[in-house]
């Protein structure tokens, strides 16, 4: 297979066409208007539709009427956007509707800003959309994870009959670097759920809605069930000179990439720092985390945020050992020698005590 | 020029050179000074775009909203402070796209606010995909055999949902656009000012050049007050009128619907005996 030169946001369009999508609804906002450039030209060469909504609720809807046919779908946006689509996500949620969507984070809350940032992730792992549903989230923290978890995300949205999130920001997304497709997909799975017309067979009814609780009490177990499954087979993670290490960082996305800088540096001078890097970030990599905390003195958490991650390797530590947090919110973008710094006084810090 | 809207000292003014909101900006900051209204009266309202930023370059009091919801803050802060002026101003993207509910039933309800809606047929602060005023045909980097969709006609719907000011002007047309602005702020009711508007980067079908070719002034023959006349006006597209289409003054305002202000006319927030008013009836 060819490497390519492509920017992130191109490549998340390419993964979807080769994973089979045939459905693309979305509205402009930057960071991710490329990726519906992308859609807009090569989609339709591919037998797809390219659809520009006239909001990102419709969209969001035009996605729940695409998946309830059948049709491997994709909408993506930014994080104002991805907030419009919540009632969405949750409706997909509730009636078990697979559907891939994209959210190439910018700086909030409101507006906020154009510049990449990682305020979402409350709102992509807590199920942002109103209910007790959990949505799988991938962070893909390269051009070619956006290439490959996009690819995987529609693969897991059929199989848990679920939305998935691909959950990027501005900076991966309009970055270029060399990257490898996986090959197209020659054969998508049977929906036998799928509203087809129905034909002579029994009537299928697609809503969210049951005037009695106790089949939506039921409808949540069940659900809760799949959660249960999807939390024992997919979750995802990465560890980085992990081995030896006696200060261990937690970071996702861009962020990680920024540590790893930072860990390549402070290496250099001895200092036997690592990285656990989170790929799903629901389900949450808990028992790597925890499991390292033993062999550890400390945490150090990264984001791009005022700490949202944190809250997750908290519960996952449960007081073992100390976290220090260090983030930049609102489109605020750290360097590997911020990062340095805050590893190389922590360390210090923890020679001394 | 000087008013008391414009700042002291020199802006940055983030629109590209040759753009048609200048135009528009100074015909609407000629029209705030002229109409003397009091500084401390003024709220401008926006959405997001290009044409949103427009507020940011007037000294006045401003609340910049979310894309498309300009008239839903704008409505609030009327139903909170009817004495108010208030001015929305946005693009054809933010009011007609994202915000077109919004902009469906505000005309509905009536707020006595003006809309002020800078159309250049195109999405300009997201760097020129179609918007639902383009034209057939129109091509972009997103709809790249061109637009399929019968384009959003803003009068038609404004004089069809009965609006109480509906006009249309030409951004360049400083003096002409700073006139029907002041008629707009001064109609009471919902009043649609819809501003074609050149943009010099992303539209290159609808330049000044077409615009010169395509409108025309109406003249003192029409009647605003003639819904029919108005409506065949607004379905004219060989060559696009400018003035008011159209005017109904026979609705109530929203504010005047309001039980509230039925006697008194003073802002909610400032009349002191509620409290007392709460306790008597806690009491
Ligand atoms: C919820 C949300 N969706 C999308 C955007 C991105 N966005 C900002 S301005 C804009 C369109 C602007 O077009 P228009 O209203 O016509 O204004 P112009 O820039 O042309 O003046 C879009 C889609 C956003 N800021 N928020
Ligand atoms: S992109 Fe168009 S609307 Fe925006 S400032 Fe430039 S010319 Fe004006
Ligand atoms: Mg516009």
């Amino acid at each position: 297979m060819n490497k390519e030169f492509m920017s992130g946001n191109h490549s998340f369009g390419e993964a979807a066409i080769r994973a089979g999508c045939k459905h693309y609804f979305g509205y402009p906002i930057t960071p991710q208007n490329e990726l519906g450039e992308y859609m807009s030209e090569h989609l339709p060469k591919a037998g797809g539709v390219f659809l520009q909504s006239e909001s990102e609720t419709a969209a969001i809807n035009m996605v729940e009427g695409a998946s309830a046919v059948g049709a491997r779908v994709m909408t993506s946006s930014s994080s104002p956007g991805i907030s419009l689509k919540q009632e969405g996500i949750s409706y997909l949620a509730g009636l078990e509707l697979p559907a891939v969507i994209v959210n190439v984070m910018r700086g909030g809350p409101g507006l906020g800003d154009i510049s990449a940032a990682q305020g979402d992730y409350f709102q992509a792992t807590r199920g942002g959309g109103h209910g007790d549903y959990r949505t799988p989230v991938y962070a893909p923290a390269s051009v070619q994870e956006i290439a490959d978890l996009t690819y995987k995300a529609f693969d897991t949205a059929d199989k848990y009959r679920t939305p998935v999130m691909v959950l990027s920001d501005g900076l991966i997304g309009q970055m270029k670097e060399p990257v490898v497709f996986p090959k197209k997909i020659e054969k998508l799975p049977e929906k036998e759920w799928a509203l087809r017309g129905m034909g002579s067979g029994p009537s299928r009814l697609m809503a969210s809605f049951h005037i009695d609780p106790a089949v939506i009490e039921r409808h949540n177990w069940k659900l809760f069930r799949k959660y249960q499954e999807i939390e024992k087979n997919e979750t995802m993670y990465e560890t980085y000179m992990t081995d030896d290490a006696d200060i261990i960082a937690i970071a996702y996305g861009c962020t990680a990439r920024i540590a790893k800088g930072a860990i390549k540096r402070v290496r250099k001078d001895g200092i036997k720092a690592g990285l656990i890097r989170p790929i799903t970030l629901w389900p949450f990599p808990s028992q790597i985390i925890k499991d390292t905390a033993s062999k550890i003195k400390k945490y150090i958490v990264f984001e791009m945020s005022t700490g949202q991650m944190l809250d997750d390797v908290l519960l996952a530590v449960e007081g073992r050992i100390k976290v220090q947090f260090h983030g930049r919110p609102g489109g605020a973008i750290p360097t590997p020698a911020e990062f340095a710094r805050i590893i190389y006084r922590e360390y210090q810090l923890e020679s001394k005590s | 020029m000087n008013s008391v809207f414009d700042f002291k000292d020199t802006v940055d003014i983030a629109w590209c050179p040759g753009c048609g909101n200048f135009s528009i900006l100074k015909a609407l900051k000629l029209a705030i000074n002229e109409l003397n209204i009091a500084q401390d009266k003024l709220v401008m309202v926006s959405g997001i775009g290009q044409a949103a930023k427009t507020p940011q370059y007037i000294r006045a009091n401003f609340f910049n909203g979310l894309h498309g919801r300009s008239l839903p803050a704008a409505t609030g802060i009327k139903a909170s402070n009817p004495e108010l002026t208030v001015i929305a101003v946005s693009g054809d993207g933010c009011t007609y796209g994202e915000g077109g509910n919004h902009f469906i039933h505000t005309i509905r309800r009536n707020p006595d606010i003006t809309n002020i809606v800078h159309n250049n047929m195109v999405y300009g602060l997201t760097k020129g995909q179609a918007s639902p005023t383009s034209e057939r045909g129109f091509k972009t980097p997103v709809q790249v055999t061109g637009v399929y969709l019968e384009p959003f006609n803003p009068m038609a719907v404004a004089v069809s949902l009965n609006a109480s000011f509906v006009a249309r002007a030409y951004a360049a047309d400083i003096e002409q656009t700073k006139e029907i602005i002041k008629k707009a702020v001064n109609n009471r009711g919902y009043s649609l000012v819809d501003i074609f508007q050149p943009c010099v980067s992303f539209n290159k079908i609808n330049t000044y050049q077409w615009y010169k070719e395509n409108t025309y002034y109406l003249d003192n023959n029409h009647d605003p007050y003639d819904r029919e006349k108005a409506m065949h006006l607004a379905f004219e597209n060989n060559r696009f009128p400018l003035g008011i289409f159209y005017i109904n003054n026979t609705n109530k305002t929203f504010e005047e619907n309001l039980p509230a202000y039925k006697d008194n006319k003073l802002p909610l927030f400032q009349r002191s005996n509620i409290r007392k008013k709460i306790k008597e009836f806690l009491d």
